[in-house]
């Protein structure tokens, strides 16, 4: 911390004997032409302090040099001038000039060390030095807040990507299950088409013999009786029914994988427009496949959609709202749970309610749930974020939020987005 | 066509075994497609039950002999660990299988603990692999029911049995030590190593029941020669007490280890001693009836281990002549 030695300027100071003309004539010395004042100090200690200012009214006035000039400036000086000590910091020193000095500003300061007389310092100098010292802490403010919008953009990035990341496990499971039997029964039915050529090469050894017309019945009826065993072998190890719902199940699975990935891309709208007319039931239907994988063993989902208009939003964003809803609420039941999910146009908006029968929310924590880094999880398993990002998004796009909790009853999130939105959504990036 | 090519009756088909012979497996998966397409797969060689039910699975247990019940485990009313825990209960002749895509590590520490799970399958598995596995713990299984327990060695009276804990931390000595002292008096020798070299040398000196064990001591991998020695001395029960935990380590360490229990650190009293009571149980079983060994033989031993080790971990086996499979 800058002290005061730096905005020191030595001079000598005046006595207490000093006479008034002589003075006068000082202050007319280019030495001390930067001063307001002079110092008067007394067997080292300062006594006073004589202005410009004071000097000017004694010659002002009629005979004002003839009949004062001659006296000692004891009898004119300020007797009770600002003195600090110079080991002060600026700060103290500018805090305390501020504070006692008189107005309009016509002296300076005494810096004093051990009490003794040392320098003398300038109210101008100082506020300027204040200045700098400003600017200065402005700058490292703003470098603060920048590095404070940064963590916090790089926050609200690892809770995206904490978020893809429980979607793209829940997405795994989902796509793993239909991959599972669909690979086997491709090898079933490899080896069904192994024993298919088995069979027709029997068959083809049994056109052959009966062509020959060489062979003989015995032979014939070795080979047939073989055709038919391999027959039996076949359509025991693979029953025709049991084939013909293979392939049933190898279709369905992949037309599973197919809703899977063609949601993901809905979801992502990584191919669409960021804002688009949307319809907020097809996002929710998105969100709720995505997050099937969480909330499939504990809740049963029942969705009650009411005919919505399309309404202008950035649907990649109201997904994750969606999904951020829904996963909290399967985080807040234990099992054999019920996630309701409704919406409705009512006048100017579309409402979405998502209402769970968990654990429901205390109280206290309720009024926090929509602050930044407010979370009741353990530490590493939530940022505090989710919902905290529901409610910028929300807010973006002109809509509201609201919570109703009854703890160990539910919880519902009811959320109403506006049909025809006034200005441009904001994006939360 | 060629007549290479041309399959003739002379090569005779082996005859399918017979339906009374045939074990019985049970499958438990919510998804009936897997149970469909896994009954295709096993119906020609097994007898093959499937449910969607977890209640109905235990009925079954109950009913019947299973030999092998393979569950999935993320289902909704009962998840599969439940589900094997009952099952121990109810047929514990029946070897019990997770296959499933859900890896969460409580499930699979669970599995280990309360299921006692033969093997950890992963989703979407491999047709020729899944055979294999369950084909040998439907080999396992019926080759204990059809054979009467053979005479095995009963504990001497007033015989010791010996526990070995290689952990790197003397503290953790002390305090098993003291939970022996307290609450099996006098029953076990607890003897201690902080290296590898220490334990393998502690291995050949006594003859050890029960392995409590750390997966890292110093910069040292237990883990391969926790499998090792299981393959070849399989009637020594391992104990995992660690703070170290992997989806994949735990279910290799299922699959090649045989592990009997997993305790998570920080070490908590009362598991710790139900564990090593039900390890030395289990041993003691293993004693009196060496073929139950073989509901816990592992996969082939991995390559990973260090040669020198290796061969050391081998040759002391060989002195001690091995009781398990080769």
């Amino acid at each position: 911390m800058a002290n005061l030695a730096t905005l020191s300027i030595t001079i000598e100071p005046l006595s207490l004997h000093d006479r008034v003309a002589d003075i006068n004539e000082m202050f007319l010395d280019e030495r001390f032409e930067r001063l307001l004042s002079l110092p008067v100090v007394d067997q080292g200690l300062p006594v006073g302090i004589i202005s410009r200012n004071r000097m000017q009214r004694i010659f002002s006035s009629r005979f004002g040099r003839e009949i004062q000039g001659k006296k000692p400036i004891q009898a004119f000086m300020n007797p009770a001038p600002l003195m600090i000590s110079i080991d002060q910091s600026m700060e103290t020193a500018s805090h305390y000039v501020t504070r006692n000095i008189s107005y309009p500003i016509t002296e300076d300061f005494i810096l004093v060390k051990d009490n003794r007389y040392h320098s003398v310092g300038s109210v101008i100098d100082l506020l300027r030095g204040m200045e700098g010292r400003l600017l200065a802490q402005n700058q490292s403010l703003a470098s603060t807040l920048n590095a404070l919008r940064e963590s916090q953009a790089q926050l609200v990035q690892s809770e995206k990507m904490a978020s893809l990341g429980q979607m793209v496990a829940g997405v795994a499971h989902e796509i793993n299950t239909p991959l599972g039997y669909v690979r086997s029964n491709i090898e079933i039915s490899r080896d069904a088409c192994g024993d298919l050529h088995k069979l027709a090469n029997a068959y083809d050894a049994l056109i052959a013999l009966l062509q020959c017309g060489t062979a003989g019945e015995d032979e014939i009826g070795t080979q047939f009786s073989f055709v038919q065993q391999t027959r039996e072998d076949m359509l025991s190890k693979f029953p025709r029914e049991e084939m013909d719902g293979l392939f049933v199940d190898t279709l369905y699975g992949l037309d599973q994988i197919s809703e899977i990935v063609v949601n993901l891309k809905n979801f992502s709208r990584l191919d669409l427009a960021a804002e688009d007319q949307v319809d907020i039931n097809q996002c929710i239907n998105s969100a709720l496949l995505i997050a099937n994988n969480v909330v499939k063993h504990k809740a049963e989902v029942v969705r009650e959609f009411g005919d919505l208009p399309k309404i202008r939003c950035a649907p990649s964003q109201i997904n994750q709202v969606v999904l951020n809803l829904v996963t909290n609420a399967a985080h807040a039941i234990e099992s054999n749970g019920r996630i309701h999910v409704r919406t409705r146009a009512a006048g100017a908006h579309v409402h979405m309610v998502i209402t769970d029968n968990g654990k429901g929310i205390a109280a206290e924590h309720l009024k926090k749930i929509f602050d930044p880094f407010f979370t009741t999880k353990p530490i590493g398993e939530g940022t505090g974020l989710g919902l905290s990002i529901v409610f910028k998004i929300i807010k973006d796009h002109g809509g509201h939020i609201r919570v109703k909790s009854v703890p160990g009853a539910g919880t519902a999130f009811c959320v109403s987005l506006p049909i025809h939105p006034q200005q441009q959504s904001g994006s939360l990036q | 066509m060629s007549a290479a090519t041309i399959q003739l009756a002379s090569r005779t088909l082996a005859p399918p075994p017979s339906p009374e012979k045939r074990p019985t497996l049970l499958f438990v998966d919510d998804e009936e497609r897997i149970l469909r397409t896994l009954k295709l797969m096993f119906a020609s060689q097994y007898r093959v039950l499937v449910t969607t039910s977890g209640h109905e699975a235990l009925q079954m247990l109950r009913r019947e002999t299973v030999h092998v019940l393979i569950s999935d485990q993320r289902m909704p009313i009962m998840a599969g660990v439940d589900l094997l825990r009952q099952a121990k209960d109810i047929a514990p002749n029946t070897m019990r299988l997770l296959l499933t895509g859900y890896s969460d590590i409580e499930a699979i520490i669970d599995s280990i603990n309360d299921g006692e799970v033969f093997r950890y399958i992963n989703k979407p598995w491999e047709a020729n692999e899944v055979r294999k596995i369950v084909g040998e713990a439907a080999e396992i299984a019926m080759s204990l029911e059809s054979r009467p327990p053979l005479p095995g060695m009963a504990m001497a009276v007033g015989e010791t049995r010996t526990i070995l804990l290689i952990d790197h931390s003397p503290e953790i000595a002390t305090s098993l030590g003291n939970l022996l002292k307290e609450d099996f008096p006098g029953e076990f020798r607890l003897v201690y190593a902080s290296r590898l070299e220490e334990a393998i040398s502690l291995l050949e000196k006594y003859e050890i029941s029960v392995i409590v064990s750390e997966l890292h001591v110093g910069n040292e991998d237990v883990t391969p020669f926790l499998k090792t020695l299981k393959h070849f001395h399989p009637q020594i029960v391992t104990i995992v007490l660690t703070s170290f935990q992997d989806t994949l380590a735990l279910t290799n360490l299922i699959n090649q280890g045989q592990i009997h229990r997993f305790i998570p650190k920080p070490v908590r009293r009362g598991m710790t001693s139900r564990s090593i009571r039900s390890g030395i149980e289990r041993h003691n079983e293993i004693r009196m009836r060496p073929l139950l060994v073989n509901r816990h033989r592992v996969e082939a031993p991995i390559a990973e281990i260090q040669h020198g080790l290796f061969n050391r971990v081998r040759g002391m086996i060989q002195r001690l002549g091995a009781t398990g499979q080769k």
